[in-house]
């Protein structure tokens, strides 16, 4: 009896450890990814802010402010030669870049496998048997 | 020691620690329950385990032509205090504030401290005072937020708790005023308004969703994301647009005029190079002009919303329909008294002079209002002009990508108030009125071998699914590719006969000037004018349509004087930005080939 009752009390010791583990996984998943999602936000605000400071110092107005500075003048129609070049293509069109894909509809959480409770677990696999 | 006494210790040991840990957590329950913080976590509780808040896309993009960014998107942080975590250092928080925005500290302290004004509110976004007694909300750019960042995290740092940084996105031009009035802008709300923000408000906004966010990390889950706003890039070229506004900017300086605008647009498909327009618009701060927008004269949105009485640009449509139905030749001969009469309104030339025997080329090179008022009232007649009109989409939207466009005004032989004088007086450009962006489509069709195109300014829209270019859009064919030609030839002759108006080496240049009275309550003012000048080519093959307007010069009224010279200095950058060669270049090359 007393060995039946040790017995017991290891096989529960053992399942709650077990619960426990994978609880404090899925915890460190979920502080994990927080932590990702707020190191993408702020990489895509960064982001955002170089490209607009970029725009900002490559601006028509800055260029040709520079350009004169340096001792530039725009050319006069008169001061162009052209000259024909066989086989020289024309630079590709300018493509805008893409937005992020919207993951709208495609994944909107975690796959249940990971977040699933031992609660949850056993309640499906008792409903499922009913 | 007998065994059961150290084994009861035991026990009595295990129970210790537990009954610690236990009345740990009871500790830590009744604190998060009852004490300062209870207040955070019941809003949180109330939203759910997490935060319900509505995430929006970054608005999308505006590039050139040429990948220029017009209008990106930067982050600017609104000021927000928890004020249960305020622990009597409402005096530091508001030195803070102070010293790093210049807001009045003791204002910032009277909001921190006016508890009774925000009963029930946990968190209070501060705000500082406007010249007009309103209230915007404090935003700080990143360099400050990092200040406010680097004291939160310092403990030797003076004591901010209860400050939060809460980041919003917020629209950022980076070229200034460039393009302004083509850009239009985006309020504090994220609504777009005017020009392409205004147009595609709805494509650059995207879709807000709502999501729940939950800040427990067992249930942190990977967020919906927002459908994000599309890219666009504009048929706008940011060099010439700069060139162009530099022309205005001296144009409307050196003539004291009041305002203006140049447009340059590719005849062939209709793509807007550039589009200049004074007073100009910084849309990095529109407060301002919101003021002054009114229905008559749109300061925001000139070039499709203001409509104005064309004057003698006009006259190129009266004749494009004179020549197209086979009414007169370009060498038909007018004798030309001085005035003529029709529905009973006598109508005068420019000057109040007769210029005798005239042929058509000499009307036009001229402007004389008698000879095309004869041609409209006696060679043309009401119902072929205002059929001819209507197919060059005069008194109709063209449809272009800005938004606030007008369709501009025409009385047709069908409208109660028309009489048989407007025949006479439309033929030279008189009580009609018309867009910028109007009459550059009409006159497309006399650029561009009869085929009259929509004028846009969208090029390529980039969406997270693909990209998609609009195909250009003919809106009609009103005249024949041979009137098209004849009537280019007869304006290139009228210019080439008077040099001095548009003299570039090597260029060939068809376009027409105009000088159109303002009207008003009493009439026509003949000291207010809008002298325009549109223009296309190298011909052949016109790579640019032009259009200058000027309103209310005070140096000189005539479009001669004032807009011509614009056309000339716009024209003579353009076929250097465009690489265009000259004539005699052009051929050779085309022949080496």
């Amino acid at each position: 009896m007393t060995g039946t009752t040790a017995l017991l009390v290891v096989a529960l010791i053992i399942a709650a450890g077990l619960y426990l583990a994978v609880n404090a996984k899925v915890a460190n998943a979920g502080r994990a990814l927080l932590t990702l999602e707020a190191q993408r936000d702020e990489l895509e605000r960064e982001n955002s802010e170089l490209m607009t400071y970029f725009a900002q110092i490559t601006s028509p107005d800055r260029l040709l402010e520079r350009a004169v500075s340096m001792g530039f003048r725009p050319a006069s129609p008169g001061e162009i030669d052209y000259f024909a070049v066989p086989g020289l293509q024309p630079d590709p069109e300018f493509m805008a870049p893409q937005p992020p894909f919207s993951q709208e509809g495609h994944r909107s959480g975690l796959s249940p496998a990971f977040t699933e409770t031992l609660g949850e677990w056993l309640a499906r696999v008792i409903g499922g048997a009913r | 020691m007998t065994p059961e006494p150290q084994a009861r210790r035991r026990v009595q040991l295990v129970m210790g620690v537990f009954s610690l840990v236990s009345l740990g957590l009871l500790i830590q329950l009744i604190r998060v329950q009852f004490g300062p913080y209870a207040p955070v976590f019941a809003a949180l509780d109330r939203g759910g385990r997490g935060l319900t808040e509505e995430v929006r896309p970054a608005r999308g993009l505006i590039f050139d032509r040429d990948g220029v960014l017009l209008a990106g998107n930067a982050t600017r942080y609104y000021l927000e205090v928890e004020l249960r975590q305020l622990d009597g250092n409402e005096e530091i928080v508001a030195g803070v504030v102070s010293a790093l925005l210049g807001v009045p500290a003791d204002d910032v302290v009277a909001q921190l401290t006016a508890r009774d004004k925000f009963v029930g509110a946990l968190r209070i976004r501060l705000t500082r005072p406007d010249e007009e007694g309103g209230r915007w909300p404090i935003t700080v750019d990143p360099t400050a937020a990092g200040v406010i960042s680097a004291f939160l995290a310092d403990p030797e740092a003076p004591d901010l708790a209860g400050l939060a940084l809460v980041p919003l996105s917020q629209r950022v031009y980076p070229a200034g005023s460039l393009a302004g009035h083509v850009l239009g802008f985006v309020n504090q709300e994220g609504r777009g308004y005017f020009g392409v923000e205004g147009f595609y408000d709805d494509w650059l906004t995207g879709r807000a969703v709502t999501v729940q966010r939950s800040i427990i990390p067992p249930e942190a889950g990977l967020n919906q994301e927002p459908p994000a706003g599309v890219n666009l890039v504009l048929t706008i070229d940011a060099d010439i647009q700069q060139m162009v506004e530099g022309v205005l900017q001296r144009t409307i300086e050196w003539s004291e005029a009041a305002g203006g605008q140049i447009i340059v647009m590719d005849p062939s498909n209709g793509e807007i190079l550039a589009l200049a327009a004074w007073p100009t618009l910084d849309p990095n701060a529109y407060g301002p002009w919101l003021g002054d927008q009114s229905e008559e004269e749109p300061v925001i949105n000139p070039a499709v919303g203001g409509q104005y009485e064309p004057g003698s640009t006009f006259k190129v449509l009266v004749m494009a329909a004179a020549l197209d139905a086979g009414v007169v030749l370009p060498d038909d001969v007018f004798v030309d008294t001085g005035e003529i009469e029709v529905g009973g309104h006598t109508i005068r030339n420019w000057d109040g002079e007769a210029w005798g025997p005239q042929t058509m080329v000499g009307c036009l090179e001229h402007s004389l209002n008698v000879c095309l008022a004869f041609v409209a009232s006696q060679r043309l007649g009401a119902e072929t002009l205002y059929d001819y009109l209507a197919r060059f989409g005069v008194g109709r939207l063209t449809g272009v990508d800005l938004a606030g466009e007008v369709p501009g005004q025409l009385r047709t032989p069908t409208h109660p108030e028309w009489t048989e004088s407007d025949l006479g007086t439309n033929a030279f450009g008189q009580g009609v009125s018309v867009t910028p962006i109007q009459l550059l489509a009409a006159v497309s069709a006399i650029a561009n071998g009869g085929d009259m195109v929509q004028p846009h300014v969208v090029r390529q829209v980039v969406s997270s699914e693909g990209a998609y270019w609009p195909s250009p859009t003919t809106l009609g064919r009103p005249i024949s590719a041979r009137t098209s030609q004849t009537l280019t030839d007869m304006l290139i002759e009228s210019l080439e006969d008077e040099a001095l108006l548009i003299d570039l080496a090597g260029y060939r240049f068809a376009g027409k000037t105009g000088t159109a009275q303002i009207p008003s309550d009493y009439g026509y003012d003949p000291n207010l004018t809008v002298a325009s000048f549109i223009g296309w080519g190298p011909m052949p093959g016109p790579r640019f349509l032009v259009l200058v307007r000027i309103d209310r010069p005070r140096i000189s009224p005539w479009g001669s004087v004032v807009a011509a010279p614009a056309f000339q200095e716009v024209a003579e950058r353009l076929v250097v930005l465009m690489g265009i060669p000259p004539d005699s270049e052009r051929i050779a090359l085309v022949g080496g080939e």
